[in-house]
């Protein structure tokens, strides 16, 4: 395991030395000419002339693609991502959700429970994993600019030093994906593990995929959508 | 304290009182977890004697170290209580797979202890800290589909339920308590009934920490699923596969090219499955067409199984004739949730109702599986079918139920196998509605009560092994005298698979015996199949080691139906697997450094513990003679077709001689170091392990050999 981080999530392994240069490399062109005022390693922030803070974000490499035919429900890749990037074993904290909708399936508990998604019902499993976003709601919802852009994947990740697991970037997001730990009262949220993500790794069956964004837009929304699979909103295939 | 592996508290909830309580886990810790854990808690706290539905009788869930680590198949809840269909109401274990422990182990509990009885119905709420006993009349009555649909819907999606159906309200015997989709732990559902207890609801937030480092525990488990098999730990494909130099029909490894999940939308082909290829670890046992012929593939929507486990022993079916008969079409389960059912249609399911073929077989199979799943009957490990066929065809039936009962039982229905016969059978058994019900009391009790004698307990075809009540699991048949003695030393079927996780890898026989002179000192530990040997202490070894290790994997708590792993299907590590894999799994997970040796030992401690609790039952230290001799079928000669006898050890014959069993007894009794005449463990023994209690409380009783 020669990628495997020597440190976790709030320690120096996240800051890494990261020049203006190479955020604006990675941001690509449509920031030249803006006067970037703090650099946080991935996201620009700067005032608009109606002094509205906005902030740019590099775009993500990859996202985590789950797919509800192939997936058994075991639960490996949540073991496995709380073991990497929590140091702890934790469905809750995992940054991809299974056990949340194995069940029940993402609409939860109804009488018709028996023919709807879920192990109760027509043995549908859907996952639930971070989009990455282009303009991430989490990200821009964090009071204590903790959430960047990742030099190496784009990944929005957090900085635990500067997390005060307030809880406001679980809110934003439409998924609830970030994670406050009741633990640490830190957030977490899915780093893609530098490109090689754990999950995907110790997933038996090949149900969960690392794509290049632009192709998973494609599959998940764009002309491949109906390629076979059943797709469901977010990035499930 | 920080802890690890280990949550470190055991909830205690005693419905009498309706009060809750806490201990701490690590006072046990020289009991492992899980089963070890409960037979000390047992051995403490219920005097021998109490009936299972008293309620001085005590129900524990046990989750082990492991379990909620991520240690492969690691899901296993272990139930320990007094069982209702033993004939001294043994102390006995049973189990459930899916995803309850895990969920009690981030909830912040290593064990549940329930004690007393609630008034009324109750339902017990867990939620991290939070544990409330909520009111569970309305519930009572439903299935167990619903029972736990209605609990999820107090708690929230992510809730996983452990229930009774309406068998284990009305106790009994044969009940079970089951969870998730396919889930049961047989025996004990009427337990629950008795304690007026419908269902426990757990949903936990927390974790589990490893000692270890995320970065080694990572790398054992990338180990360990090089090491793996499918199910059963078979490690050769049923068909040539490019990367196999073995093969073999018989084997649980059934994925290949052009064989799909066939019912997944879209179909999800299984695949070559080479054993390198981590990704497709959970495809390699395609269980459906295994458990239900080949007719199976296009009705399977995919595997499924337990919390961190990568093979999927559960086929998960959609049957959508199952809607005529006003069911869901949604039914899955596993090895005996399927033929156990099946087996209640004695005669066979044949075309029945515009079903035919294979589509017949699992249509009904589903039929039946379905029903018994949600009143949640057990079926004895397939005995109450062959009970059922024996008192028919034997005019118990006949004998014991009034006229008006006989004919009011749709017999044509079961003769001509038609299995709508399941609706009738299982309403009756669940409801207790008639004398015929006692079919489920259990095959003891049966013959109590219906004066069943000699002829019944020495059929051969009704697999009977002891007058304990339970028959075959993996005996006789499965390694010679290995396979029979260990089925010689529980309360309730063996449901022991440590023999075969190794013995049924379908490697070459040549093969097995060399890795098993590695592991047990000689190769003559293992015979070949139906060409066997007299017993030798190799074999005692075999059976000491098979006896243990289950033990272990009830306390850790792992799948006994995949551990150990004493073979690989790797041929650069020569299909060599590894038993250490167990406590080097657990030191990294304490941080308590146990060698595989010491981890078998304290396991033959606990297994002791339950010995000296059974003996403390029976009120006899021999147990030799009252415990642990089988039925006179398997010591009996096959016969020629020309009636003369068969010598035991001809090739070809797997039965068993009487004294040569007694002398694999003395072998066995020997290596656990118990006195070798009664089987009993001997104050010398007891005292060696820290047992002195034990030691003293069987010699307070009369009940210590020498």
């Amino acid at each position: 395991m020669k990628d495997f981080p020597e440190k976790r999530e709030g320690e120096s392994w996240f800051e890494k030395p990261r020049s203006r240069r190479d955020f604006l490399k990675m941001a690509g062109g449509s920031i030249a000419g803006l006067l970037v005022t703090a650099s946080l390693a991935g996201a620009g922030k700067w005032e608009d002339p109606e002094a509205k803070e906005l902030r740019v974000w590099a775009i993500p490499s990859g996202v985590i693609v789950h797919d509800p035919s192939r997936c058994v429900g075991c639960k490996r890749c949540e073991f496995g991502c709380s073991t990497r990037n929590s140091g702890k074993v934790s469905a809750e904290l995992s940054r991809i959700k299974v056990s949340r909708n194995l069940n029940y399936g993402v609409e939860g508990v109804t009488a018709a429970y028996a023919k709807a998604d879920g192990q109760m019902g027509n043995f549908r499993i859907v996952a639930e994993t971070c989009r990455q976003c282009e303009k991430p709601a989490c990200g821009n919802a964090c009071p204590m600019n903790a959430i960047y852009a990742d030099a190496k994947t784009g990944a929005r990740v957090i900085d635990a030093k500067r997390c005060v697991g307030c809880g406001k970037c679980v809110q934003a997001c439409a998924w609830n994906l970030p994670t406050v730990d009741p633990e640490t009262r830190k957030t977490s949220k899915c780093t893609s593990c530098e490109g090689d993500p754990t999950c995907v790794r110790l997933c038996p069956t090949g149900a969960i995929r690392y794509m290049d964004y632009k192709e998973a837009e494609k599959l998940l929304w764009g002309a491949d959508a109906n390629s076979g699979a059943t797709v469901v909103s977010g990035a499930t295939a | 304290m920080e802890t690890f592996g280990y949550t470190g508290k055991i909830l205690r909830v005693n419905l009498s009182a309706g009060s809750v309580s806490i201990n701490d886990t690590l006072k046990y810790k020289e009991f492992i977890g899980g089963e070890g854990m409960s037979m000390k808690i047992m051995w403490d706290e219920v005097p021998a004697g109490t009936h299972p539905f008293a309620p001085e009788n005590k129900i524990i869930f046990g989750a082990g170290p492991l379990c909620g680590t991520g240690a492969p198949c690691s899901g296993r809840t272990n139930i320990t209580s007094l069982l209702p269909s033993s004939p001294f109401h043994g102390i006995a274990s049973s189990h459930m797979g899916g995803y309850f422990a895990t969920e009690l182990k981030y909830a912040g509990y290593d064990l549940i202890v329930i004690e007393g009885k609630a008034a009324s119905p109750v339902w017990l709420r867990i939620e991290d800290e939070k544990v409330r006993i909520e009111d569970a009349r309305w519930m009572w009555g439903k299935g167990i589909f619903d029972t736990q649909a209605m609990v999820a819907s107090f708690m929230g999606k992510e809730a996983q339920v452990a229930a009774i159906g309406q068998a284990g309200e009305n106790l009994v015997n044969l009940s079970v308590i089951r969870t998730g989709a396919s889930h049961s732990a047989g025996g004990h559902g009427g337990v629950m009934g008795s304690k007026n207890l419908k269902a426990i609801g757990v949903h936990g937030t927390g974790s589990v920490k490893i000692a270890a480092s995320g970065k080694d525990w990572l790398e054992l488990d990338a180990y360990m699923m090089s090491i793996i098999g499918a199910n059963n730990q078979m490690v050769v494909p049923s068909t040539p596969q490019p990367w196999a130099e073995y093969s073999d029909k018989s084997s649980r490894w059934t994925g290949r090219k052009g064989l799909f999940w066939g019912a997944a939308n879209p179909p999800v082909e299984t695949g070559e499955c080479d054993p390198h290829d981590m990704q497709s670890v959970g495809l390699r046992t395609m269980k459906a067409i295994f458990d239900l012929g080949a007719g199976a593939e296009k009705y399977t929507v995919r595997m499924g199984g337990c919390s961190h486990c990568p093979i999927r022993c559960h086929s998960q079916l959609k049957v959508p004739q199952l809607e005529k008969y006003g069911l869901d079409p949604y039914v899955a389960n596993t090895c005996v949730g399927w033929s156990g059912p099946r087996g209640v249609m004695c005669y066979g399911i044949k075309d029945f109702d515009g079903n035919t073929g294979s589509d017949a077989s699992i249509v009904g199979n589903a039929i039946g599986t379905t029903l018994a799943d949600d009143y949640g009957v057990w079926c004895n490990y397939a005995q109450i079918g062959r009970d059922l066929k024996y008192c028919y065809d034997k005019g118990v039936f006949k004998r014991v139920l009034s006229a008006e009962e006989y004919a009011s039982i749709p017999w044509s229905k079961l003769l001509s196998g038609d299995a709508s016969f399941y609706f009738d059978f299982y309403e009756r058994v669940a409801f207790k509605k008639g004398e015929f019900s006692h079919i489920a009391d259990g095959s003891y009790w049966i013959a109590q009560r219906w004066n069943l004698g000699d002829d019944y307990w020495n059929d051969k075809s009704g697999k009977l092994w002891t007058r304990g009540g339970y028959p075959v699991h993996h005996s006789n048949e499965a390694g010679a005298q290995v396979g029979a003695l260990i089925s010689c030393f529980s309360n309730r079927d063996s449901q022991n698979h440590s023999h075969m996780n190794f013995i049924g890898s379908k490697l070459p026989v040549a093969l097995q015996k060399e890795i098993a002179g590695e592991i047990f000192g000689s190769p003559e530990a293992l015979d070949a199949p139906a060409v066997y040997t007299k017993m030798n202490v190799y074999k005692a070894k075999f059976v000491k080691y098979s006896l243990v290790r289950s033990m272990l994997h009830n306390s850790l708590t792992l799948c006994n139906w995949m551990w150990p792993m004493a073979v690989s299907p790797l041929k650069e590590r020569k299909y060599r697997g590894d038993t250490s894999l167990e406590s080097k799994f657990y030191s990294l997970a304490t941080g308590i450094r146990m060698s595989e040796k010491e981890l078998d030992e304290t396991a033959a401690k606990c297994f002791t513990l339950q010995r000296a609790y059974t003996i403390m039952q029976m009120r006899t230290a021999d147990l030799r003679n009252t415990h642990d001799q089988t039925t006179e079928w398997p010591i009996t000669p096959d016969h020629a077709k020309d009636g003369s006898n068969i010598p035991q050890f001809t090739p070809g014959s797997i039965q068993m001689e009487k004294s040569d069993l007694e002398l694999g007894r003395t072998m066995v009794y020997k290596e656990f170091g118990w006195d070798e005449t009664t089987g009993a463990p001997t104050r010398s023994y007891l005292e060696s392990v820290g047992l002195k209690d034990v030691a003293d409380r069987l010699a307070a009783a009369g009940l210590l050999p020498g």
